[in-house]
């Protein structure tokens, strides 16, 4: 073994840092999968397309930024209700027809969506890479050893942020109730009443606005480009199994995991190694907790 | 019979005259000459094919002023390839019907494969002027010839570079540099890489402190490989990344404060690209990306020939397109340029005839655009140390020419690089 990948005291420094970038990582992966749980937690779609929402939130940001110099944290706020809309849109124009059909005609629905968006933002804006570079893009803050960039400092506040506030929406709010009484059993809900067709669109809309913020405030991280969603989608979805289906709070724990993995084993084996470590535990996990770590047992046939 | 023999007689000297007269109209460039051009013209890879579209068309047109080539106006019948599978069926149609014995395209390691396939299928001749995969050479194909050095070569370079030019400036020997690999794992950056680790360890005895390679499609996170890279202290970094990795790369080793003496790339993504400036300002400052020549080049170190074809291919390409040569005009150009010595000296598409023209040709360094020389490899590969390569440097905003020195008024700055808020 080499002197970089023993452990010792010496390298306290290297594990404060190694802490600080997992933590910092983990905010954006759980900004992406609180959506993605969501949807997939009440609604049982597995939205393929959920990665390139994402990149429209990004090209969302850039546009305002290179256009109007708009910065991406006045964006976000602007970025909700469009993002709300979008979605609210594509459940009536593409969703609606298949939330009843089998998950096959789901998945081929969503991969298709996800083909067709990335063409248009090809068409429409080119291959390029597009860069968004704000001030605080390169402010690093620097404590002891570590040093943390700003604009992932924020994005990783405003994951919990987000966690926390849609976890008390769900818990606490009526539609939140209605909501998790719909993922439970849908047909029991309608016959308490509950117009589930609603409900779905509401959790579309949510969980697509959820996303578009995310796009909004990863923007300044990395480049924008038709496809650039697909580098953390499939992430996304490992984090969802980890976390259990529609658990909010799983979902920010699983990314903070997904993220350890990736940084750990960056380090300790070499970066080749993440995407075969993190799909060896999303398969260990399947294997032997199909609800997700902090799920309830039998949660994943709920409602389907 | 007299009268037959005098029919015979009057036909045999129609066509004499006939024949007389196709060569004085060849002559006078009245007939044209077609070749096949395939580059991607849609879908993603549409802005750098067509770029090379216009490196060709600038340099047909010089050819054309020139006298054509065997004596004919060359012509090109343009054709359109965004993927692999419209590569081989573009290549197909050209040959079948358009009737071209020459194609000449494509620039992308993704495309070049599948057309020269196809090409050599038909027994035509595969004029490659840009991709770099290595494996393209490799296949036996005695039709298929590329002009451009392939991704062995961008290592071989950097390493030159690096051995002869670096090392010196840090008042080190070669074998006492510690080096650190880093690269994307396509065939183009493992290409680039392996040849380039090869070469710094047998032939100079670097010390190679790590070699790593990730999928520039998921990395999402540079922080572990730096934090590693801090600790085993390189003195050189050769990165081969793409376009949006490189700029990830290069914040987080700032961030970091990640401290190393050179930092190498060679290609016109990643670090090679305009993005990479656009994305980092004057932080991007001290990277070098080994390209084509950039701003600073000297003209007057080439050959004398070589000095009036260049001069002449920049004002082409400053009345198109109102620049400097960007990569693909340089590439799709200089490539169609050594096109037309072949068959200055072939006069004939016989593939038996354009391969002894080819193999022929020995040009030294300074002699055509680009500053390039010729001499082809049997395997229709063109050699490494004639297509000569320059080492371009950011240097406030801008990617400027610094290596060889005798080809340039810029000097490398920044050696070693000191901390990153000192490279002003």
């Amino acid at each position: 073994m080499d002197s970089a990948r023993r452990l010792g005291p010496a390298q306290i420094g290297v594990l404060a840092q190694l802490g600080v970038s997992t933590v910092l990582l983990g905010g954006i992966y759980a900004l992406i999968a609180v959506g993605l749980t969501l949807i997939f937690g009440i609604m049982r779609v597995v939205n393929f397309a959920h990665g390139e929402f994402l990149m429209l939130g990004m090209y969302l940001a850039f546009w305002a930024f290179s256009a109007y110099a708009v910065d991406p944290y006045v964006v976000l706020f602007v970025s909700i209700p469009i993002f709300f809309g979008v979605g609210l849109v594509t459940y009536a124009l593409v969703m609606r027809g298949v939330i009843h059909a089998s998950h096959n005609v789901q998945i081929f629905t969503t991969v298709g969506l996800s083909t067709a968006l990335q063409n248009v933002a090809l068409v429409l804006w080119t291959g390029d890479f597009r860069i968004v570079r704000p001030w605080h893009s390169s402010v690093v803050i620097r404590f002891a050893d570590t040093a943390f960039n700003l604009s992932q400092v924020v994005a990783f506040l405003i994951a919990v942020a987000l966690t926390v506030a849609l976890f008390a929406f769900m818990k606490w709010t009526h539609t939140g109730r209605v909501m998790r009484a719909t993922a439970q059993d849908g047909d029991a809900a309608t016959l308490m009443g509950i117009d589930t067709d609603r409900v779905y669109r509401l959790t579309f809309a949510i969980g697509i606005a959820a996303v578009g913020a995310a796009g909004v405030l990863v923007a300044p991280l990395y480049a924008v480009y038709p496809t650039a969603g697909l580098q953390f989608v499939l992430l996304a979805y490992v984090v969802v199994v980890l976390g259990g289906l529609g658990d909010m709070v799983g979902a920010m724990l699983g990314s903070l995991i997904v993220a350890a993995v990736e940084v750990i084993g960056s380090y300790l084996f070499g970066v080749a190694w993440k995407e075969v470590l993190y799909f060896v535990l999303f398969i260990a996990v399947l294997a032997f907790r199909p609800a997700g770590l902090f799920g309830q047992r039998g949660a994943e046939t709920l409602g389907a | 019979m007299p009268r037959r023999t005098l029919a015979i007689t009057v036909v045999a000297l129609m066509l004499v005259t006939g024949g007389l007269l196709a060569v004085v109209h060849g002559q006078s460039l009245s007939g044209e000459y077609k070749i096949g051009v395939l580059e991607p013209l849609t879908g993603p890879l549409a802005g750098e094919g067509k770029r090379h579209l216009e490196g060709y068309e600038i340099v047909r047109d010089m050819i054309n002023e020139r006298g054509g080539v065997m004596g004919k106006k060359l012509v090109f019948a343009v054709a359109d390839a965004p993927d692999p599978t419209a590569a081989a069926s573009e290549a197909n149609r050209l040959v079948t019907r358009e009737g071209v014995k020459i194609i000449t395209g494509t620039f992308s390691s993704r495309l070049c494969g599948a057309a020269s396939e196809a090409a050599a299928r038909h027994n035509v001749v595969y004029w490659e002027t840009s991709c770099v995969d290595p494996r393209f050479n490799k296949r036996g194909l005695k039709t298929v010839f590329r002009t451009e050095i392939d991704a062995t070569g961008f290592g071989w370079y950097n390493v030159e570079f690096i051995a002869k030019h670096l090392a010196p400036r840090f008042g080190k020997k070669p074998n006492e540099l510690k080096i650190a690999f880093l690269s994307e794992d396509s065939s183009y950056g493992q290409g680039v890489t392996e040849s380039a680790r090869q070469r710094a360890k047998q032939e100079f005895g670097m010390q190679e402190v790590a070699a790593e390679y990730y999928s520039f499609t998921s990395i999402n996170d540079f922080t572990p490989i730096i934090a590693k890279f801090k600790q085993l202290a390189p003195d050189v970094v050769h990165h081969i990344g793409y376009t949006n990795d490189a700029p990830l790369f290069w914040r987080q080793a700032r961030e970091q404060n990640f401290l190393f003496r050179a930092h190498v790339h060679a290609g016109a993504t990643g670090y090679g690209s305009p993005d990479f400036g656009k994305a980092l300002g004057a932080d991007a400052n001290g990277a070098f990306a080994l390209l084509e020549p950039g701003p600073g080049f000297r003209i007057e170190a080439l050959r004398p020939e070589g000095q009036k074809l260049e001069r002449e291919f920049r004002e082409a390409v400053q009345k198109r397109t109102g620049s400097y040569p960007l990569g693909g005009h340089q590439l799709a150009g200089g490539g169609l340029w050594l096109l037309k010595l072949v068959l200055d000296r072939a006069r004939s598409d016989d593939p038996d005839k354009f391969r002894a023209a080819v193999m022929a040709l020995d040009l030294p360094v300074g002699s055509v655009i680009n500053g390039w020389g010729v001499k082809f490899a049997e395997n229709g590969q063109n050699a490494n140390d004639r297509v000569q390569h320059y080492m371009l440097q950011w240097q406030n905003g801008q990617l400027v020419t610094v290596w060889p020195e005798e080809f340039t008024t810029n000097r490398a700055k920044w050696i070693p690089l000191g901390a990153w808020d000192r490279r002003k």
